[in-house]
């Protein structure tokens, strides 16, 4: 896996030096190629748990959504922060990007200056922030001497919590939608079963549960991989969720297609009805498992239609830009191997930053006695760590703490 | 807190609630402004393109490639300069449409149509494609673009084309020779033609000339109608032609132009950000109660089980 970072890294270098055209499929007609149509709008909607998971949990009060929060915000970040790498790469021009410092010289009316702004502006600030939290909690407990700080900066962060995790919701409502918007000025080119005047909203709505996904499959396997107990409640919550956004998605662009009248367009004998069904079965097919899967507690069951829902999300988020984008009959796009092979860097970049993520910091959610084995673990195997507080061996050996340990005392 | 005349939350409140018919009405503005024809710049100039004037002598491409100072495209077989379509070294293209089963063919001259509201600066993220406020040309500005594509997504003529090869890749379109307008010269492609069949000139003068040819001979263009008066918002390259339009490659778009058409939602949920303020602010007071419901409980967690409560 390292090996293929690396490789995609030097491959940068090449593109840098070479152009686009020697590394990549892309062509006069299909200006975007799938480092943009596949590592933006596809890896970002995936990416979107912070915005969905967290949405729900703090907007519409599902509590239960809370120990997903952190595998959430974190892999958010990751597939924003690889997406907007090679977004980088992707650009022709990248030395003007600093234009996107001077707000007066941005477009304000174009769906693409408010996806760069809104992007780098989200990962880099509220989502960053929000991230902060698991950092600052290991360094708490493994560095004690840091704890004031740390309980300072902790004070301060919780002050603004309720402002910057609102930036952390309405920046991706924003640039999601606008990630849609980018297909309607493209107008004709886009086939009538995708190109629609609610492109925006179906764009951020499968984000959403692409996002839920994403999160709550990435959690079942992480606990499958390393045999942690798991959460039933959470995860029929986050399934339960899962499977309205994708009827009430699918509902939606079903009524839109119809009330547009390009509903005959979708049996036609082409490649583009073939994608639509293909898409729907997908997310419908996925969200009707999800919910057999709620009542039958059956995990697999549960894993596969998340498998289901997000890929049929993917495919619908990665059809505007590329299967269903007809700039001219004769046009054809297929990337290029150097193309694949940075895609997938770039992504397994974000994949060892998750993985080493995961083991430094308390990123799974752990049922409450894995804490107190933790704090056994660290008491036998590690006594060079100073272990005060809540976590002092006295309180775990009475069971419970006596006073509780505030940021501010 | 102390015991101030007003708390904070009640300010915020305030003012928040004071917004609302503020971004409504922002919101809402655009609609009216948008109701309104296209303004046409002051000093619009354009091209008239007759495709029954045609010859077909692509003196035009040449002409042009050396009015832009760009090599001949002579990739094909490294001889002649004959670019199969607009590209990288190609602003300018003369094509031939002649279908197979016989019937009326044509010449085509494709280049910028320079819209009145052109789609690849609606949608240039930090205005590298900008409208010439003077001419009306539409230009690329190499110090602003970053190289996004966007362009080439957006335009329904397909005109802005990338250079694919090379570190400093450039966007390559028609500029209706601006550098030459500088200096009192004509367009490269007009100078040369040698039937007239692409002139230059006022946008007005050129309606009113393609709009006395209609008269002059009637039943020789197709539906009597100048491509570019109105179509896609107006354009500032105007064609006439004997067959359709589409069969030419120029989309029919109707009379709104594409951005006014598909940006309207848009354009007014991002008037002066007013809308996405309003809904932050409200988003914010909804989490910050729930953040506080969720501090209560963690807290009692904590007296509970002695563990720290994770954000």
């Amino acid at each position: 896996m390292g090996v293929l970072v690396v490789v995609a890294l030097l491959f940068s270098a090449y593109r840098e030096l070479a152009g686009l055209g020697p590394v990549s499929g892309m062509n006069d007609a299909y200006g975007w190629g799938i480092w943009k149509t596949f590592n933006i709008m596809v890896m970002t909607a995936l990416g979107s748990g912070a915005f969905a998971v967290g949405i729900a949990a703090w907007v519409f009060r599902r509590k239960k959504l809370f120990p997903l929060m952190r595998m959430a915000l974190l892999t958010s970040f990751l597939a924003y922060a690889c997406g907007l790498m090679l977004l980088g790469i992707d650009a022709g021009r990248p030395w003007n990007f600093y234009w996107i410092m001077f707000p007066w010289n941005w477009n304000f009316h174009s769906p693409l200056a408010e996806v760069a702004v809104c992007m780098s502006v989200y990962a880099l600030i509220p989502l960053a922030i929000e991230n902060l939290q698991p950092v600052l909690e290991r360094y708490y407990y493994l560095t004690p001497r840091w704890r004031p700080q740390i309980a300072k900066i902790n004070k301060v962060l919780h002050g603004y919590a309720p402002w910057i995790i609102g930036l952390a919701y309405i920046l991706p409502m924003m640039h999601q939608s606008s990630l849609g918007a980018l297909m309607l000025l493209a107008g004709q080119r886009v086939h009538p079963l995708w190109q629609t005047p609610w492109l925006p909203l179906l764009y951020v709505w499968a984000a959403a549960f692409m996002a839920f996904g994403c999160v709550a499959g990435t959690t079942m396997l992480c606990c499958l991989i390393w045999k942690r107990p798991i959460d039933r409640e959470v995860l029929n919550e986050a399934a339960k969720i899962t499977g309205w956004l994708v009827f009430g998605w699918a509902a939606l662009r079903v009524l839109d297609i119809t009330i547009r009248g390009a509903l005959g367009t979708a049996f036609a004998f082409d490649r583009f009805a073939g994608v639509f069904w293909l898409e729907m079965l997908l997310t419908v097919g996925g969200a009707a498992i999800l919910w057999r899967s709620i009542r039958s507690g059956s995990l697999p069951g549960m894993f596969n239609g998340y498998i289901f829902v997000s890929f049929g999300g993917m495919i619908y988020r990665f059809s505007p830009t590329t299967l269903a984008f007809r700039p001219n009959p004769e046009a054809l796009y297929f990337p290029a191997a150097i193309e694949v092979f940075m895609s997938l860097g770039f992504i397994l970049l974000g994949v060892c930053g998750f993985l080493f993520a995961v083991k430094k910091l308390a990123i799974l959610p752990a049922p409450m006695h894995a804490w107190y084995d933790m704090a056994n673990y660290a008491r036998f195997n590690r006594p060079d760590i100073q272990l005060t507080g809540e976590y002092g061996t006295e309180r775990v050996a009475a069971g419970g703490a006596q006073r509780s340990w505030q940021a501010g005392d | 807190m102390t015991n101030v005349a007003i708390t904070r939350r009640e300010l915020i409140t305030t003012i928040g609630k004071a917004t609302v018919p503020v971004a409504v009405a922002a919101s809402l503005s655009v609609e009216q402004a948008s109701a309104q024809a296209l303004p046409v710049p002051p000093a619009a100039v354009g091209l008239l393109y007759d495709a029954t004037k045609c010859i077909g002598c692509k003196a035009c491409v040449a002409a042009c490639a050396e009015a832009n100072d760009t090599p001949p495209d002579t990739r094909r077989d490294g001889l002649h300069q004959a670019p199969t379509d607009l590209n990288d070294l190609t602003r300018n293209v003369i094509k031939l449409y002649k279908p197979a089963k016989g019937g009326k063919w044509s010449f085509v001259k494709r280049q910028c149509m320079h819209c009145l509201e052109p789609s690849c600066a609606a949608g240039c993220p930090f205005q590298a494609l900008h409208k010439d406020p003077e001419t009306g040309a539409v230009r690329w500005d190499e110090t602003k673009c970053i190289g996004c594509r966007y362009c080439t997504i957006t335009c329904p003529y397909h005109i802005p084309r990338f250079q694919w090869v090379g570190f400093n890749p450039r966007v390559t379109k028609c500029e209706l020779c601006s550098h030459r307008l500088a200096k009192g010269l004509k367009p490269g492609c007009t100078s040369v033609c040698p039937t007239g069949a692409v002139i230059f000139g006022a946008r007005t003068g050129l309606l009113s000339e393609a709009k006395k040819r209609i008269q002059d001979n009637p039943g020789r263009y197709y539906q009597d109608r100048v491509y570019g008066e109105t179509d896609n918002g107006g354009t500032q390259s105007l064609y006439l032609s004997a067959v359709p339009f589409e069969s030419l490659g120029i989309p029919e778009l109707g009379r709104e132009s594409v951005p006014e058409r598909t940006l309207k939602w848009q354009k007014r949920v991002y008037q002066y950000l007013a809308l996405p303020a309003v809904l932050y602010v409200g988003l914010a007071q909804v989490i910050r109660k729930n953040f506080k419901g969720y501090e209560q409980d963690a807290h009692e967690q904590e007296k509970k089980t002695g563990l720290r409560a994770q954000l």
